[in-house]
Parts: C-alpha cells; structure tokens; sequence
C-alpha cells in the first residue's frame, strides 16, 4: 500500500491527515484523491507540490511516476513562513 | 526633502548626556535607503574598529525606511544595529514591532545611542523632547512587566534579565515582537539601557498619495489572494513549514545530526492551529497576520514561529507542543532569542551525551529545561557558561564538530544538508548562521512551491546572489521579508503545477540560468532600467510613490548588492577573514543519509563561485572596482554635515 500523508489546507480540505491506497502511478492517486476529496481539493491541487519519499516529482516523472508498495506521498499546498 | 523620511536622526550619548539632531545626507539616503542597508552604513561610519561590543564605545542604531509608517501593508519594520557580541560581526535585527511607527512619528529616521549611563536608565523621546530617565524600579523586571510600566500608547524597545546579565544573545523585545538575533539585547545591557520609548504626533509624508493608497490598496489585495501569504501562512502561522521540512529532510533533529523528525506532526503549524490557536495576531497594518494568539494556563500569549518550533523540538527531541509554547513564552519574558538558545540545549545535550559536559539535559526529556533557561538569563551555575553561545561551549569543552554555528551565531532551523544552497547562504551570511542574510535558498529548493534539485551545487552560487541581493534590498525598503514570497505569483504557481513544460522551464530557469543571473547581476542598474513586475515585487512600486524617487529593478539589485557589500567591508574590518565563511563538519564532512551520497554540503564548490559573481577576490575582498560600482566610500566619516547639539534632560 501507498501512503498518502495530507498537510496545511490539504488536509483542512480533505477533512483527514492520510489516507491508503494501492495506486500505481501519481496520475492515478490523484485521481483517487480528487474522487474521494471532490472540487475544493480538487481546486487546491492546481498549485500543489506533491513529494514521493521527499523528492518532488517535478524531479522524477511527474504525474508518470510510478509508486511501490511501501512508498509515502505527500501533499502540501504552497507555503511560506520562516 | 524625500518623501517618507522625517527629515533627521537623533544621536543620544549616555556618558555626556548630550543629545545631537542632524539630517542625513541626500546622496546617504539614496545610496542606503533605510532600515538595514542605513544601519550597515551608520554603524561602519560611526564605529571605531575592533571595539569591544559590551564596552560603551559600541554603537546601537535603530533604523527606519521610508515606507515604515506610511501605511503601505507589511511594511512597518524597524532594524536594530551594531555590533553583535556573539560574533564580533555586525548584526542587523528587524523586528515587527510597532516602535518603528513611534520613532518617526516623533520625527526621527534614526536613533543612535552611543556611550553608557552610570545607572540603570531609560530614554524617553517624546517629539523634540528627550530624556534619559532613572530605570532602577523597571532594571530585574522581564520584558512584559517592563513594557506595561512605561508610558501607554508610545512605542517601546526592552529588554529582560537576559540583556541586563549580558547573555550574549539576549534580544530586544518591541509589543510581542522579538529582534532576536546576534546578542543585540546584551548590548542595550551593557549601556545600563533598559528601554527606549518613543512618541510624537508627526505623519510621514508621501510624495504622491492617491497612486500611494491605490498601489498599497492592490498590494494588500495581492497579499490576499497569493495562496501561501493569503491563506496557508494566516491559517497555519509560520510553524507550518515543519512538516514540509521534514518531508523534505530539511527539519534539524538531535542537535542537526538528522533531518527528519518521527513527531514531527505533532509540533506543526497544523496542530498548532488545530489546538491551541485563539486568532491569529500580526505586526501593524500587515494583511497577512502570521503571528499566533495561543492559550496557556488560562491566559492568552504569544504563539511560537517555525524557528522556535523546529529549535526547541525536533532539534532537542521534544515532541510536546505545549512545552515548546512555554519555553518560548519563557524566553521572550526573560529577553533571550529562541534560535541561539534551542541550538546550545541540543549542543549542551550531545556534548553531554559523549561524555564531554556534565549535565542533566538530554535529548527527549523536557524536565530541567525551564530551569536551565531561567539559569541563562541569569547566569547562574553552568547557565552562566550557556549564556555565552554554542561557539564558546565548544571550544572550552570539545565537540566543535557538531558545534552548529557560523562565525559564533547558531544556525537557523533548516538542516542545509537536504538543501545544499542554503548551506552556502549560512556560511556567507555577513552575521553568521543566518537562513535570511544568506538569502534562503532553501526556498527555491526543498520548501517552496516550485523546487529545483536540492541536492547539487549547480547553480546554486547564482541563486544565493540573486535571492540574496533582493532580500537585503526589499528589507532596506522597510518591507518584512514575508512580502518577497509574492515574487513567485499564483499564476505561475499555476502554470509549474499544470505542465510539467513549463515547469522543467521555470526551474531550468533557476538551476541553470543561476549562474548567468549571478554574472547578469554585476551588471550596472542603468542596464536594467524598469520598474519590475508588480505582481512580483509591489515593494519597488509604493517605494516610488511614497519617495517620489525614480527607482527601478536595477536600482533594487544595486540596493541589494551595495548592503552586501557594506556589511563585508565592516567585517573584513573587524578582521574577519575568507576561513570563517564556513560550516561545521558535521554540515560538511557527515551524510545526512547514508542511502545519499550528496547529503552533505560542498560548499568548497560553491564558495568561490559565490565571491567571483560577487566581484570578490579569492580571498572573499570586494574588489575596488566592485565598490566603485556601487558607490560605496570606503572611508570612515561621521554622516551629519551639521550637527545642532543640546543637552538631555534627566529625569529622577
């Protein structure tokens, strides 16, 4: 299973801090979470920055990137503090 | 006169009790603008070299900028400067608090407190009346008694126990707001100064003020509708990057030996919010209301920042929120700066730990730490020795490996080995480990919205030079740093999210254009003659309202570039060299993670890429056709072309 880990209005739009799922690719975990979460987190993910293990998939093969059993997702909306 | 300034600076001498007033040259102003890039240039004019920084000859400088108390949003900032006791540098600290306002309505750009009172006193500047008053029934007090026992609706610098016992980084508190960093509170206590109050009726004047109310008007809006400064940073508070920072590896944890932290939930902004919020609270006439209203024992206080959080949690294995919220309640009563402070409890925890100090603080257990803060502020037993920083501790007692500072001051809490950019931004920040003075790269690699590889040196020289040259500048215009976020708008947030295109573009942009921006950044400003984008940077377009001064993106690099540089020349003149501009071994020489060849800073193969695009030798010296270019007189010369001089009253 792939764990999916929720942050700042993410989650506040989720209404829960994680969920399981056994998605194989990003698209398709998005996907998941957009039929699960419906539009206001749908509308959030436009901007957000999603983490496979820590490293941004703009780093990897974006929305292709392929997920294994085990894996964390994280999704954050755009911060800033300091 | 410039629009935006009050027009003078008061310079109060504590020995002579004599007070001077003078305007500041034009050409100073235009050159240093406000706030930190002034106070660089007063205090290389006005204080000898090599002076001791507890002894009387020290200077203390608060400065404004134009836009401070004008009414634009985020910008009502004042800077504290001299020269830091922690590390021999100088040290610029900006605060939020509403002294600033206070300060120049009472007329003055400025305040400059040189020599020291043979007693506990404080300065009280009502308008063109000053007065240097008896402080003995405020001196022991901490800094919340001592700011309700001044006079109300005035604005107010104080400091606690911490600054009165010469803690050598004890802070100055303004309303809740802290100038925290670099020991300045020592150096108000080393003048037997216990506080400054300030007020007067006078109104900063704007030079063109229907375009100035319209163009704050669409800042304040922009400000709202920017996703992070418009609803994750009011929502959340700055403490809601600590779980973004230990996605990223970037959260220091057990004295920086991790970067990750297994709690780490449980110490965030979410959490914060989720619990403990009551409102959120905000420095004057700022929309973005950052600052956390928290309930503890009953009462109502101030919330602990991102800094603190990730300083007296993670990095000392405290996953108690609640603790963590009266440690920092108990570090701003009694004046000290929570990041100096969570970096030598886990230094004291580690060294104790390997045998090294004798201690009962470790690592997870949060009994004794009160106490040991209470022991710093007063410097009792072993807190007398903490009271000197994690430098001093080090090389009296071992363990300068692990010893996380940069030229005495501690670092911030961003583990540099999940950001490799923000390592070199520590080690070239003018006063020591500081993430902002170093440009906070770390946003473009590991915790903003739109990343580039954290992990390789490529590039990043580059992206310190321009993040750090428009940092320094937007803080000169009086502006909190939070306001540089809007530099990345939603609609390019947008378009990095939607095609992964554009977004290789925008990060190829900064990872491999870094380097052509640092070379296009030693560029004059004549070349570089527009007004930038306002959506990007609002800051420039209401400085030009509010001064009536042409000023453009050039103007703004070369702002930037000319306080770097300022602060270099004070600090090579203090006799600081290449060889401090490094990081402690553990940042350098130890993996982050073993599975990670490059989770540790090479910061050899950023350095002199950093001084070449600086127009820096090998050996870290502005060249002479550098400052030529900036218009930066290297010579020493007290600024006031006429000086009016009087004495200042005395009060009981």
């Amino acid at each position: 299973m792939v764990e999916v880990r929720l942050y700042a209005s993410m989650r506040a739009a989720a209404g829960e801090k994680r969920f399981f799922t056994d998605a194989s690719s990003v698209k398709e975990l998005l996907q998941q979470a957009e039929g699960r979460y419906g539009k206001e987190f749908a509308a959030r993910l436009k901007v957000a920055t999603i983490l496979v293990n820590g490293k941004n998939i703009a780093h990897l093969k974006w929305r292709r990137t392929r997920l294994q059993d085990g894996d964390v997702v994280s999704i954050f909306p755009p911060l800033a503090g300091g | 006169m410039i629009g935006g300034y009050m027009g003078k600076v008061l310079e109060v001498d504590l020995n002579s009790k004599q007070v001077k007033k003078y305007a500041l040259p034009h050409h100073m102003l235009e050159l240093y603008v406000g706030n930190k890039g002034l106070g660089a240039r007063l205090l290389y004019d006005l204080l000898p070299p090599a002076t001791d920084p507890l002894s009387e000859k020290n200077v203390f400088i608060v400065t404004t900028a134009p836009l401070t108390g004008s009414g634009a949003p985020s910008s009502n900032r004042f800077n504290i400067t001299t020269k830091s006791p922690l590390t021999g540098t100088i040290v610029n600290s900006n605060c939020g608090g509403d002294f600033g306002i206070h300060l120049k309505k009472a007329g003055y750009d400025a305040l400059i407190i040189t020599g020291k009172a043979d007693r506990p006193v404080y300065l009280n500047i009502d308008g063109e009346n000053v007065s240097i008053e008896d402080a003995a029934e405020l001196w022991g007090l901490d800094t919340q008694k001592t700011q309700e026992k001044l006079p109300p609706k005035t604005g107010k610098i104080v400091i606690g126990p911490a600054g009165e016992n010469l803690v050598k980084y004890a802070s100055v508190i303004s309303e809740e707001r802290v100038a925290g960093r670099g020991g300045v509170g020592a150096v108000m206590g080393s003048k037997n100064l216990k506080a400054v109050v300030a007020r007067g009726d006078q109104k900063v004047r704007v030079a063109h003020e229907e375009k100035f109310k319209e163009i704050c008007k669409k800042w304040r809006e922009l400000a709202r509708q920017h996703p992070a400064t418009g609803e994750e940073l009011p929502r959340y508070g700055t403490a809601v990057f600590v779980n973004k920072c230990n996605a990223t590896f970037t959260l220091p944890t057990r004295n920086y030996r991790y970067g990750t932290f297994s709690e780490a939930d449980a110490v965030s902004g979410e959490t914060l919010a989720e619990k403990y919020l009551v409102k959120n609270i905000g420095c004057r006439g700022c929309p973005i209301a950052c600052g956390r209203l928290v309930e503890f024992k009953g009462k109502k206080i101030k919330g602990p920042e991102y800094e603190t959080v990730g300083l007296l949690g993670p990095n000392i294995m405290n996953a108690d929120l609640m603790a963590i919220i009266e440690f920092n309640y108990l570090a701003d009563l009694l004046g000290l700066d929570t990041i100096s402070l969570g970096n030598t409890l886990g230094f004291v925890m580690e060294a104790g730990e390997k045998g090294l100090i004798k201690t009962n603080l470790a690592f997870g257990k949060i009994d004794g730490i009160s106490q040991a803060i209470e022991d710093i502020a007063y410097r009792r037993g072993f807190g007398d020795e903490m009271a000197e920083g994690v430098r001093y501790l080090s090389q009296k007692y071992g363990g300068e490996e692990f010893a996380i500072h940069v030229k005495g001051l501690e670092i911030a809490s961003y583990e540099p080995r999940g950001a490799v950019g923000q390592g070199l931004g520590y080690a070239i920040a003018s006063r020591g480990g500081c993430h902002i003075g170093g440009g906070y790269a770390i946003y473009l690699e590991a915790n903003g919205p739109i990343t580039v590889d954290p992990l390789t040196p490529l590039g990043k020289p580059g992206l310190v030079v321009l993040n750090q040259t428009t940092m320094e500048a937007v803080s000169s215009l009086g502006c909190c740093i939070f306001t540089v976020y809007m530099f990345l708008p939603r609609q390019l947030l947008e378009l990095n999210a939607r095609s992964p295109f554009a977004s290789k573009l925008i990060r190829g942009t900064f990872l491999y254009g870094g380097n052509l921006i640092g070379r296009a950044l030693s560029l004059p400003a004549w070349t570089l003659p527009v007004k930038p984008p306002f959506i990007m940077l609002p800051q420039v377009w209401a400085h030009v309202y509010c001064t009536g001064q042409r000023f453009t993106l050039g103007r703004l690099m070369e702002l930037g570039k000319r306080v770097v540089n300022m602060d270099r020349i004070f600090n090579l003149r203090e006799g600081l060299t290449a060889r401090d501009d490094t990081l402690p071994a553990r940042l350098t020489e130890e993996l982050q993670r073993s599975e990670e060849p490059n989770s540790r800073v090479p910061l050899d193969k950023m350095l002199p890429k950093y001084y070449h695009f600086r127009g820096w030798s090998r050996d870290g010296v502005p060249k002479a056709k550098t400052l030529r270019t900036l218009r930066i007189d290297p010579q020493q010369s007290h600024p006031a072309a006429a000086v009016s001089s009087e004495s200042a009253t005395t009060g009981s």
